[in-house]
């Protein structure tokens, strides 16, 4: 499978929220969905700013990462991918209100989906606040 | 113990008592759905990752709003395939006669209120917690399972207001004092917009037409006083959390308003 946005994703039915949902691209949505082989340097290159400060402006690339925050920033980004995962059953929930009709079952669907975004945003958060505490307070 | 008749699922409903319901609902419905695609909008503005997927979630959750409240005007009769369908389709400026949308949420005043993401942050501080204590009160309104969609919403607009907070501080924290004094600087900007959220006074010569109406019946069950006073509390505590100030004498904007502008409401049907 190549590389790069999926053409399969699932979109949302309003093209203005479609496409201000690209900025998560820019931070490797839907890239190496589903391979076994990941490419965690090359997510990382994408996710690293979240982790600059003002006291850490230049966060280090993630060959140059010790094991323990390798696997903190690997946890990191597979929070990410599951998120981007739900994002997309949500989404899909969404397109099939707008498709079939407004209907309590379809409703309760979507709000059972976009539980489980939201669980796995924070928890995406909550990994990030992991790995920040093993990051060096100042510099790369 | 209510002081107003109630009615539940399946219940006849007098026509009068209805129409204003629906109206009420479709504001919430529509405004819900329409907020989410605001939200959406400032997703141009997120920094860094974490802000970009919070703020799609808080999309997300505005478009979930809008479905438990469409999902009971159906029930009722309603066409809200229809609404979702507009709104859908003309996000930018969806028609007024099919679709009840507050002010503040029309794109041509939304957009000019945020530059950059410390607005962003500031809003879900400063304007959110007028609509958490605004749409609060229909959770004891005399249409049952009205009241009992607030509450589920209710318990979520709390999680928006913890995101404000959040979104703020960390602005803060990566843009220093200088950052600290422009946010301060931008907070009369927001509050007159929360401020406004309520309508003018229950009572004096600008009350508004339908209050009295709507208070009658138990659709609305707080007095705009009272909103504004609970809207204070909670934006104070927020403030006062992200490290800002709370500026004194603020001036109400009420052409944002939700809910009180409807002298010439618009059938829901
Ligand atoms: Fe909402």
């Amino acid at each position: 499978m190549s590389r790069g946005v999926a053409a399969a994703a699932p979109r949302f039915p309003d093209p203005l929220v479609e496409e201000r949902h690209g900025i998560l691209a820019r931070y490797g949505y839907r890239l190496d969905r589903g391979g076994l082989e990941r490419d965690w340097p090359g997510m990382w290159k994408l996710l690293q700013g979240d982790f600059a400060t003002r006291g850490r402006p230049w966060v280090t690339g993630f060959e140059q990462l010790s094991p323990r925050q390798q696997e903190a920033a690997r946890v990191y980004m597979r929070r990410r991918l599951v998120a981007d995962e739900l994002l997309d059953a949500c989404k899909q929930a969404h397109a099939d209100l707008h498709q079939s009709g407004i209907a309590p079952e379809l409703v309760e669907r979507y709000a059972i989906a976009r539980d489980a975004y939201e669980d796995a945003v924070m928890e995406f958060g909550r990994a990030r606040e992991q790995l920040d505490t093993l990051l060096p307070k100042d510099g790369g | 113990m209510a002081k107003y008749k109630t009615y539940d699922k399946g219940d006849a409903l007098p026509e009068d008592y209805k129409k204003a319901l629906l109206n009420l609902m479709a504001f919430q419905a529509d405004s819900e759905y329409a907020g989410g695609q605001r939200v959406a909008e400032n997703m141009q503005y997120a920094p860094r990752p974490e802000e970009a997927y919070r703020l799609s979630k808080k999309v997300m959750e505005e478009f979930g709003h809008a479905y438990y409240v469409w999902s009971l005007m159906a029930e009722l009769g309603v066409n809200v395939d229809a609404r979702l369908r507009e709104l859908v389709e003309h996000p930018d400026n969806p028609d007024p006669k099919k679709v009840n949308v507050i002010n503040g949420f029309r794109r041509e005043n939304w957009s000019p209120m945020f530059h950059d993401w410390a607005d962003v942050g500031l809003f879900s501080t400063v304007v959110t917690p007028a609509a958490v204590a605004f749409l609060g009160q229909y959770r004891e309104c005399s249409y049952l399972p009205w009241a009992r969609v607030n509450v589920r919403i209710h318990k979520e607009e709390h999680g928006h207001l913890a995101f404000g907070v959040w979104a703020s501080k960390r602005c803060i924290e990566f843009g220093g004092e200088a950052m600290r004094a422009d946010m301060q600087s931008r907070v009369p900007k927001f509050m007159r917009m929360g401020l406004g959220f309520y309508g003018r006074p229950s009572t004096g010569d600008k009350k508004s037409q339908m209050f009295d109406i709507y208070y009658e019946y138990g659709i609305k069950v707080r007095k705009p006083e009272e909103l504004q006073a609970e809207y204070m509390e909670l934006v104070e505590a927020r403030l006062k959390e992200v490290g800002l100030e709370m500026p004194r004498d603020v001036q109400p904007d009420y052409d944002m308003r939700v809910g009180y502008a409807m002298d010439n409401p618009v059938a829901a049907e």
